[in-house]
């Protein structure tokens, strides 16, 4: 995992880009655990979210589960492609696979979610 | 030791159903713990799966006229009415809310025990992977997935499968649906029947009914993660009507019904 990513709690990742921006997408954790995607909801752009707001859904065989932006602030961005590729989310989540481009409120915010390594011992210490 | 908590309630429509599993999610978090709702429902209706088409409900013309809810949880459409349905919520902490098939496996394992103890053949399905097209075929007990409990009968070449679950993953809890055949649909023409432990077992004897195995079931659910099964003796809806009240409108709106 990049080192400048954070990572939330609920498994989505989050890495600073230029302009102000931050790129949103799921940790491969997360997809691995989802297995065998066949439907994905994207939020609109131009929508205001709040950090831990539900941004999205995500439908694997017979599981349907939320994701969350770690950040609070304006979807400027929306990986329109993902949902007619979700295959691209098992290939590659931290690069192609990404969600959405969020213009966060307070780049601070980010500060608060774990690193990389604080967001491995979390994965370990999951219940299996 | 925190037990699992179990309601056995009275019938109620699709959108008080779905409003209460909603709120049981809630409530499994609130108390830390599992909690199970063992229910029916008041005139025969669809589930729809969350991400189903609606349309695709609606061009189906044996269904046509029954009522319609979506569901929160996955999986494909579910005619209700002849079956016995259980929502099971489960808080993300708790050893069952990881690994989706964890909790899968928990419920489905404990009721092919509880079957083979009865001289049933009963088993889980391995899955038969993506080539099969399941996602694709609209009624749940047309799909066969990993995990699913299936039947299979002396005079039959086939597995039929009687159980069938899907879930929700909340961010902070695991709410899961299952339905429990008990008898083929009278409400739907023959292309969206499946038959039912009745239909199934009675000709060879067994003179059981699926609302006789859920105490034996969920006692062995209970007892093979170390729990203690603890019945209420209450009704999950009777006990929280305000909320349930509440939340119901939401499940027969246009903007949830019609979301895709």
């Amino acid at each position: 995992m990049a080192a400048e990513l954070k990572f939330a709690k609920t498994h989505e990742w989050i890495r600073p880009e230029a302009g102000g921006l931050a790129t949103v997408g799921i940790s491969a954790y997360a997809v691995e655990a989802l297995t065998d995607l066949v439907f994905m909801q994207l939020p609109n752009v131009g929508r205001k979210v709040k950090a831990g707001e539900s941004i999205g859904e995500i439908e694997s065989v017979k599981a349907v589960s939320d994701f969350y932006t770690p950040v609070s602030g304006e979807v400027v961005e929306v990986n329109t492609s993902l949902p007619n590729e979700l295959e691209t989310l098992g290939k590659d989540p931290f690069g192609a696979g990404w969600l959405v481009r969020i213009r966060p409120d307070d780049p601070a915010e980010m500060d608060g979610l774990l690193d990389a390594t604080a967001y491995e011992a979390l994965v370990k210490s999951q219940p299996h | 030791m925190n037990g699992l908590l179990a309601w056995r309630d009275e019938a109620a429509s699709g959108a008080v159903n779905m409003a209460a599993d909603e709120l049981l999610a809630a409530e499994a978090v609130r108390h830390d713990r599992p909690l199970v709702r063992i229910y029916g429902w008041q005139e025969p209706t669809v589930s729809l799966g969350g991400f189903q088409r609606l349309g695709d409900a609606q061009a189906f013309p044996g269904i046509a006229g029954l009522p319609i809810v979506r569901r929160p949880s996955g999986g494909g459409a579910i005619i209700h009415g002849s079956d016995v349905t259980y929502a099971v919520a489960v808080p993300r902490s708790h050893a069952w809310g990881g690994d989706p098939q964890v909790l899968y496996d928990a419920f489905h394992e404990a009721l092919v025990e509880v079957l083979r103890k009865q001289g049933i053949t009963a088993s889980l399905h391995p899955g038969r992977g993506r080539d099969a097209g399941d996602e694709d075929r609209f009624l749940c007990f047309d799909r066969r997935a990993r995990g699913d409990l299936v039947v299979r009968t002396a005079d039959s070449a086939d597995d039929h499968k009687i159980l069938g679950s899907a879930q929700r993953r909340l961010q902070a809890a695991v709410l899961q649906h299952g339905s429990l055949l008990e008898q083929s649909s009278r409400a739907v023409t023959e292309d969206a029947r499946h038959p039912g432990l009745h239909d199934l077992l009675a000709s060879a004897g067994w003179g059981s009914t699926a609302n006789d195995l859920v105490d034996p079931w969920l006692l062995r659910v209970a007892a093979a993660a170390g729990l203690r099964l603890e019945w209420t003796g209450e009704s999950f809806l009777a006990t929280h009507r305000p909320e349930i009240t509440a939340a119901a409108p939401r499940f027969l709106s246009q903007a949830w019904l019609g979301r895709r």
